[in-house]
């Protein structure tokens, strides 16, 4: 066990020192004329962003907008992870949440302190989560960051209040119904582009649906995904910590 | 004032190191737990600080409403996990000694 | 004015600083999990607060509905602070007390001391 310990540190400072051997090559840190910073692509997005989408965040026009089909499908991976978690560990028959909480399931008498702070922290948590998925275009945030808040204030009810009371606000059902809707909101989006004759995920056609020019049809339809993405973040965030605290069993709980 | 702040800035971190000490040494595991916990308090102040120094509050402070949130679910879980890991342990050696 | 404001905005910053000054090290010289939970819960609850609120007066100092609005967003950190540390505190030493860990006691400890030092 002793040499193996040895040797595994030594792998790991040989292999850290070729690492920050390596970062020697990397260019500066907010170098301008890097490849990244200098590219056609980069170029294109950093001036004309603004005057194609409105949207004062780079970023979010870039994930949202830009690199739509990358966002889309890191959603299908969070969707089919969640899916893959369920039907390794989930039971395969419909779980009915108990009425009555049983002792051998692990539930014990509730703490009055945590689930009072859990009462009034939930509801600030969720409405910052709609600020960070709604104020994505301007400020740091979007659809990933505020559907993880808003799985993490159901997170704090499954462990303040128990599972089954947070099964009860989301069950198993409800979560893989608000999942798919995540992406079917997304996935939609472009159909709806391809309907009215443009491409995938060209939305600028859509300000026949949205109104408005073709800018702000772009500007409107990222919040759109947003929401989709934080759906489907939302309830596989959620769904994962259920199936993994519970051992599959939807019921106890942590 | 944004010196000030810097040298703030180092302050907690120079503090948060014998938390850390804490960390690595705490006799029991829910020791560790509250030097996490206390960790991550900071580093959501030490987030805001950091929008001072940049001249980016605006921006930080998102992010250290957003960490402090994490935070405290996280050592939440924490706690409840080392509850429920200690009450299996427990109903474990009632039902089968012989298997421990 | 700016002066002024500086000032209050710098006094709150350090007395916060020296609040988590005491909090590390009770964190670290107190004898057992409870006191050391006492030290880290309070210290580090009161110091969060305190230099936030010195940093809201200097963002709000400069007088403008954009920093006002930070300004009260970095309250609203500390209000969200002032209501969850204290209970995962709360929840924490719980799950200590639930564990079985033995609060520390003077005689006790004395005696172990005396019962120790022959053998050793």
């Amino acid at each position: 066990m002793k040499p193996m310990k040895l040797a595994a540190l030594l792998t790991v400072i040989a292999t850290g020192g070729l690492l920050l051997y390596a970062t020697s090559d990397l260019p500066d840190w907010g170098d301008p004329l890097s490849p990244a910073n200098a590219g056609d692509l980069s170029t294109h997005y950093i001036q004309d962003s603004r005057d194609d989408t409105e949207v004062p965040n780079l970023v979010t026009a870039v994930l949202a907008d830009y690199r739509g089909y990358d966002t889309m499908f890191e959603t299908v991976v969070i969707f089919v992870a969640g899916l893959g978690i369920l039907s390794i560990l989930g039971q395969g028959k419909r779980v009915e949440p108990l009425a009555e909480p049983v002792a051998s399931e692990g539930n014990r008498e509730r703490d009055m302190i945590t689930i009072t702070t859990c009462r009034l922290v939930v509801p600030i948590i969720q409405i910052f989560a709609l600020y960070v998925i709604a104020h994505g275009h301007y400020s740091p945030g979007g659809g990933f960051q505020g559907g993880v808040m808003l799985g993490a204030s159901f997170i704090l009810i499954a462990l303040t209040s128990g599972l089954p009371d947070a099964l009860k606000r989301m069950s198993q059902e409800r979560a893989i119904f608000l999942a798919g809707l995540g992406v079917l909101i997304y996935a939609g989006t472009g159909l709806l582009c391809m309907a009215l004759g443009r491409n995938f995920l060209d939305y600028e056609i859509l300000h026949k649906v949205l109104g408005g020019t073709g800018v702000k049809a772009r500007y409107d339809s990222m919040l759109i995904v947003e929401i989709g993405v934080a759906f489907t973040v939302m309830a596989i965030m959620f769904i994962i910590y259920a199936v993994l605290s519970s051992k599959g069993r939807m019921r106890g709980g942590l | 004032m944004g010196l000030f702040f810097t040298f703030v800035g180092i302050g907690l971190f120079a503090l948060m190191l014998p938390i850390l000490y804490r960390l690595i040494v705490g006799p029991t595991a829910i020791d560790r737990i509250v030097a996490v916990n206390v960790i991550g308090t900071k580093t959501a102040v030490l987030l805001v600080i950091v929008g001072v120094i940049f001249k980016q509050v605006g921006m930080f402070v998102d992010f250290a409403l957003a960490y402090a949130l994490l935070n405290f679910i996280g050592s939440l879980a924490a706690a409840r996990y080392f509850h429920r890991v200690r009450q299996d342990r427990e109903a474990s050696s009632i039902k089968a000694p012989t298997t421990t | 004015m700016s002066f002024l404001i500086n000032m209050i905005s710098g006094a709150l910053v350090l007395v916060g600083l020296t609040f988590f000054l005491a909090a590390a090290v009770g964190v670290i010289r107190f004898p057992d999990f409870y006191t050391r939970m006492h030290a880290a819960g309070k210290g580090d609850t009161l110091s969060t607060i305190l230099i936030l609120l010195g940093i809201a007066v200097f963002t709000a100092g400069n007088f403008s509905v954009d920093n006002l609005l930070i300004a009260v967003k970095i309250m609203a950190i500390a209000v969200f602070i002032m209501l969850t540390s204290p209970t995962s505190t709360h929840a924490l030493m719980q799950a200590g007390y639930d564990d079985g860990i033995k609060p520390f006691e003077k005689e006790k400890e004395d005696e172990i001391e005396t019962e120790e030092k022959p053998t050793a």
